[in-house]
């Protein structure tokens, strides 16, 4: 297939836990939906989507922000999963690193694995670490294992034996062996070459675990969209096929967090900012980020206290969003989440829920409008709201609703301010030099408290806040990655180059058949380096003079090289990068129009802010332009969110059409 | 006086300094060579004010916690130090633990000053530091024995290492490499330390930085007030035993009680046994870490552990007891096995002054294996050392996690592929050692199974506990299941049981597996158990019989 041309519809979609949202480019043309997910089938709200946005016509491109892996391992609600591994070792999985998560915890809690004892099977064989065979995997054992698990009755398997990152045949052999059984299988050393057999297992497991949910829904979504091109994107921030993301779903985890973060990023470079702190608040969690230019790479993440060894951008996660609920705990005190009413039934203010959220103490305050919502295709029913807010308010001893709303929003703004620090002041950096980007449906109502109690020098909130995951997953490249091992000690730049050929053009092939033109796809070759024996590699580019250069980074980061030691490449790691051709179009509303700086009030709303009642103007953001001022207290009204300006900050439209919040000078904050 | 910072600053300065010790620790594990560094993460970094005051302490090991401050403030008296110099020690009876916890202190200067502003040091465990065996955690009776012992003395002046120090340091312990490499490592964290201190200060200003050192303290010590207030007047009271000292002395008594005095707390080990002539005897500095880590793990998670924190509490310990022992005893499963047993007391006292809020006791052991030898397949000696995790004690919400470090420690594991590509030993079998927990409302967590094949000659020195009897319940809840230790002789399928301090010298093919206990279980079985007032005084007869039982056994 040709690749997508300037003229063709090129699609962006995330799918969140409360809503779907669609961006798209047709041409010159931009345009975006936002719809309620169907949790039960997330396929059904794109479809909805994309018909409602296109009719008949057939998007030519989708990338794909989703979510339907991370629930399923979050939730305990994957496939019936099978782990075969190395008899004696079955409970490497339970065991883990045998460290507690907090040193002084006094009752220390570790998750469940995915896979129960009963389905752990111990297979007889045994590779070593210089790859010989010390016990050959038997036919006979090939045909024992395969009967148990076949009596396992699994829906997935996962493989991980003892040093196969070395010697995969086992591996393979089983893997062969237990294809008749026609249920996916994921080798461990396929999908995570890294040494340490728990990383290992735990991501291999993962992925088995999750694998024919998401397969399955890609596939469907292939066929029922019509699309001619469906990717995926990754929790790297980047894209791949749907083939690869099938396989290997475990790739994309934090794939919508992680279009969040890009987007992010986009538009903070394109008004010269470096330094943001990413707040990405949606219907059922928030997301953190630090960056500092670019995004920060980690090889490893945690999902739910289980590691996963494959590349991703460094995101916190807290469960608390517009959805979380409020409760009453053990020990009388208000919780907010990570319980949350998610989608269906949703807060009590969409028609059928019955628990307080965050979204009713929003709707009671009257920070949220109902005849605004979604641009009023959506009905928000606030005496509902009013009506379970009252009876929080009986049982926490509050004297109204509005005062048991307020508690609601300081416990939720309190949650996200815990994650923001664990990002930043708990690594040395200080949130207060950064500016806060925040976006997702939800962030911009708490934007300004937490500005607040952090001390964020200045709050910008995008055009479309709500949409901005699905850009950053448009606007995603093809990226693939791959390692080769290697363990050479003191080896020649022309041996290096001569390995990285080989994964480096099955990169390009791979990228390529993502309908991408040769000369756009650009693969950069790293290595990891060591000083024989040390434990942890340094990254550095492959380059002629990269001994000097691993000095040189050894020294910065451990404040010692030694230059006669023998250096150990352990590893090529290679990144391609492919971009498809796009229309050099501005994808920020310019501001054409003449500049307007007294704002149009449009309503005038009631609001309760801090203990009393106010009457508060509200505007259109797409009738403020550039450089538009206006003071708090205000409610901002678009499409997908709605921004609320606290009585102590200013607001003022940038050149980009961003809103950029200050504390008012006269009236300071906290600090 | 300058006015108290702000609880924001606070906050922000007490996150710039733990991750002033944070950071350290990345760079000592990722710049280790031995697995016990860079896998095991058998470390601790830590920062102090130039008065040698604790000022923040990485979440590593607790049982390095009150430990280390002994030691900078050993380095500070006994030794001179200028800018770029480093001091090395590993004396117990000058500031150290156990002889293979190497601790290197480093003054931290600014360009133009002349007095330290700050120090930094950090203690890591080497696979072994000489001695009557490889892992150099024999079973010796006296210090000399157990090791080369080093007192205050300098291993680098001037930013570079004294070469007389070095090399006697490395012709006195095995796999010189590995030690070289695992000092550079160390090195190397001190001087990422020191640098993270020097821009704190250009950034914030050396008397801004100096006060926060200060009000990091006085914060932990208010936290700590805060708790001891909460608790009731009087005094309680525990004992426990330890199996025995590998030298013939068995029950080996560790006795407590804990008083409150106001906002201030006492912890007096009177009545525990006089030192022993194994090397279970534990100093004062390991001691005072049980100590530092109970208040730490019942005042909440939230309180720094620093300096601040022991200003309210009094630690009385009889010279010359096992708690509190004299030179030439031997120390090497002090630090590891005693101080656990201690934190079991410790726990058991506290749980009468807060029924209902303590859990159960864990496995009460770290169950050290150290194997070493000469490795014909790499021609070179080699010196392996792993503690083992067992089951948690189980609590007043929860049942006890299986197969874990608890308490004094929290080293990984090496991983089994890591393992297997530097040693000559092959890992046979690691398992959940199932229905090993006490029963109880809450069960205790399970322990673990592990089974290591020699391939060559290999010297095992096994250094283990609750192996006679298991961990206690509380509250009505069962016992843990002891541990169980024994090995395989090549050609055989018999297995024997082994006693859980050996030392055993393994032919190839011998196999040696270690059964580590369970957890305490915690409340009646039948789900009776509540918190109520009357069964505070069940709780206290129970005790009682509990101590009864004990003096008879002793």
């Amino acid at each position: 297939m040709a690749p997508p041309r300037h003229n063709q519809i090129v699609v962006g979609v995330d799918t969140g836990g409360t809503f779907t949202d669609i961006v798209y480019r047709d041409g010159g043309i931009r345009g975006r939906i936002k719809l309620l997910s169907t949790p039960d089938d997330p396929a059904r709200a794109v479809l909805e989507g994309l018909a409602k946005l296109f009719a008949d016509r057939r998007p030519d491109l989708l990338t794909y922000g989703t979510t339907v892996a991370t629930n399923a391992m979050l939730e305990r609600r994957g496939a019936r999963t099978v782990l075969v591994t190395t008899a004696g070792f079955e409970d490497v999985l339970e065991i883990g690193r045998q460290a507690r998560p907090d040193l002084y915890d006094l009752e220390p809690i570790r998750p469940e694995p995915l896979i129960p004892a009963s389905r752990r099977l111990g297979v007889a064989e045994r590779m070593l670490f210089d790859a010989s065979v010390e016990t050959v995997l038997s036919d006979d054992e090939c045909r024992r294992i395969t009967q148990a698990v076949k009596e396992a009755g699994p829906e997935a398997i996962a493989v991980c034996l003892l040093h196969s990152t070395v010697n995969a045949s086992h591996e393979l052999r089983l893997g062969r062996a237990l294809k008749d059984l026609g249920v996916p299988i994921t080798l461990s050393h396929a999908l995570s070459p890294l040494a340490g057999e728990y990383e290992r297992c735990s991501t291999a497991s993962a992925n088995a675990f999750v694998q024919p949910k998401v397969s399955t829904h890609i596939r469907r979504l292939a066929q029922r969209s019509g699309v001619g091109r469906l990717r995926v994107m990754q929790s790297n921030g980047g894209t791949i096929g749907a083939e690869t993301a099938g396989r290997e779903p475990v790739r994309t985890m934090l794939s919508g967090p992680a279009g969040g973060v890009t987007g992010a990023i986009e538009v903070a470079t394109r008004v010269g900012l470096r330094r943001i702190v990413t707040l990405d608040m949606g219907g059922t969690s928030t997301d953190v980020a630090f960056v500092d230019g670019k995004a920060p790479r980690r090889s490893v993440t945690e999902i739910g206290g289980l590691p996963l060894g494959v590349p991703c951008i460094d995101i916190h996660t807290v469960g608390a969003g517009g959805g979380s609920i409020a409760s009453i705990d053990a020990g009388g005190a208000l919780r907010v989440g990570p319980e949350s009413a998610g989608a269906d039934p949703g807060p009590a203010c969409y028609g059928r829920g019955d628990l307080p959220t965050v979204t009713d103490a929003n709707a009671v305050l009257g920070r949220l409008q109902p005849r605004h919502f979604l641009g009023g295709e959506m009905a928000l029913d606030v005496e509902r709201a009013r009506a379970v807010m009252k009876k929080l308010a009986r049982v926490i001893g509050a004297t109204s609703a509005e005062q048991a709303a307020a508690g609601i929003l300081r416990v939720v703004e309190g949650n996200m301010e815990r994650a923001i620090r664990a990002i930043t002041v708990q690594r040395g950096e200080d949130p207060r030099s950064c500016v806060l980007v925040a976006f997702g449906g939800a962030a911009g109502l708490h934007a300004c408290g937490l500005a607040d109690e952090v001390g964020f020098r200045e709050v910008l909130i995008p055009i479309d806040p709500g949409l901005l995951s699905a850009q950053g997953v448009l606007d995603g490249r093809v990226t693939m990655d791959g390692i080769q091992p290697l363990r050479a000690v003191d080896p020649s730049f022309d041996l290096l180059t001569r390995r990285a050929r080989g994964p480096a053009s099955a990169i390009r092939r791979e990228i390529a058949r993502e309908g991408i033109a040769e000369r756009r796809i650009r693969v950069t070759t790293m290595l990891r380096a060591r000083y024989l024996g040390q434990s942890l590699e340094i990254e550095i580019p492959l380059t002629r003079s990269w001994r000097r250069h691993f000095g040189a980074a050894h020294e910065k980061l451990y404040h010692s090289h030694a230059p006669a030691r023998p250096v150990e490449v352990v590893s090529l790691r290679l990144t391609g990068c492919g971009e498809d051709a796009r229309p050099i179009v501005q994808l920020l509303q310019p501001s054409q129009a003449p500049r307007i700086r007294r704002p149009v009030v449009e309503d005038q709303v009631d609001v309760f802010v801090k203990g009393r009642h106010m009457a508060v103007p509200t505007y259109r953001r797409d009738s403020l332009r550039a450089g538009t001022r206006l003071r708090g207290p205000a409610v901002i009204i678009e499409y997908s969110s709605t921004t609320w300006v606290d009585p102590d900050f200013d607001a003022v439209v940038d050149e980009a059409g961003n809103l950029r919040l200050h504390r008012a000078r006269n009236k300071g904050g906290r600090s | 006086m300058r006015p108290r910072l702000s609880p924001v600053d606070l906050e922000l300065f007490a996150n710039r300094l733990i991750g002033v010790a944070d950071e350290m620790g990345v760079v000592l594990q990722a710049a280790g060579f031995s697995p016990n560094i860079k896998e095991r993460r058998d470390f601790s970094c830590a920062l102090f004010d130039p008065r040698g005051a604790m000022v923040a302490h990485a979440a590593h090991i607790p049982v390095h916690l009150g430990s280390t401050p002994l030691s900078v403030r050993a380095a500070i008296q006994q030794t001179r130090m200028e800018d770029g110099d480093i001091v090395i020690l590993n004396d117990p009876y000058a500031g150290g633990t156990h002889l293979p916890d190497v601790t290197l202190v480093a003054p931290v200067f600014l360009t133009d000053g002349r007095k330290p502003v700050a120090f930094v040091a950090d203690r890591a465990h080497h696979a072994d530091i000489g001695g009557a065996s490889p892992g150099s955690m024999a079973l010796t009776t006296d210090i000399h024995q157990e090791g080369f012992r080093i007192p205050p003395v300098h291993l680098c002046r001037n930013g570079a290492f004294v070469r007389d120090t070095l090399e006697l340091f490395l012709a006195n312990t095995r796999v010189r490499e590995e030690r070289l490499g695992d000092l550079d490592a160390q090195v190397a964290a001190l001087k990422a330390g020191a640098a993270r201190i020097r821009d704190l200060m250009t950034r914030f200003g050396v008397t801004a930085v100096a006060q926060a050192m200060q009000e990091l303290q006085d914060y932990s010590a208010r936290l700590v007030a805060a708790f001891f207030a909460e608790l009731p007047a009087g005094e309680w009271k525990a004992q426990d035993v330890l199996d025995d000292d590998g030298a013939g002395g068995t029950d080996i008594i560790i006795k407590a009680a804990i008083r409150r005095k106001g906002t201030r707390l006492e912890v007096d080990f009177d009545g525990s046994s006089p030192q022993v002539r194994g090397p279970l005897n534990a100093n004062l500095a390991v001691t005072t870490s049980a100590v530092f880590y109970v208040i730490a793990c019942l005042a909440g998670r939230r309180v720094p552990a620093n300096s601040g924190m022991m200003t309210r509490v009094k630690i009385r310990a009889p010279q010359g007891s096992v708690v509190n022992c004299k030179y030439p005893s031997a120390v090497a499963g002090g630090n590891v096995e005693t101080s656990q047993r201690i934190v079991d007391v410790l726990l058991r006292a506290f749980a009468t002054a807060l029924p209902g809020k303590v859990p159960a006791a864990s496995c009460g052991t770290m169950t050290n294996v150290a194997l070493g030898g000469f490795d014909p397949f790499r021609q070179r000696y080699f010196s392996y050392y792993e503690t083992v995790g067992g089951g948690a004690g189980a609590g007043p919400d929860r049942a006890g996690a299986n197969a874990m470090q608890t308490h004094m420690t929290n080293t990984w594991n090496t991983p089994v592929e890591t393992l297997e590509a530097y040693y000559p030993l092959r890992v046979r079998r690691y398992a959940v050692r199932r229905a090993s927990g006490g029963e109880g409302l809450h069960r205790g967590g399970d322990g673990i199974e592990r089974e290591i094949e020699a391939l060559a000659e290999t010297q095992l020195t096994l250094l283990a506990e609750r192996r006679d009897r298991g961990p206690y319940g509380l509250e009505g809840g069962g016992e843990g299941k002891a541990g169980c230790d024994r090995c395989t002789r090549a050609g055989s399928d018999r297995a024997m049981q082994i006693p859980a301090k050996v030392s055993l010298l393994l032919q190839p093919g011998d196999r040696v597996e270690v059964a580590t206990p369970g957890g305490g279980g915690w409340g009646n079985a039948l789900g009776t158990t509540s918190h109520a007032a009357g069964n505070r005084t069940r709780h206290k007869n129970e005790e009682r019989s509990v101590v009864k039982t004990k003096r008879k056994r002793a």
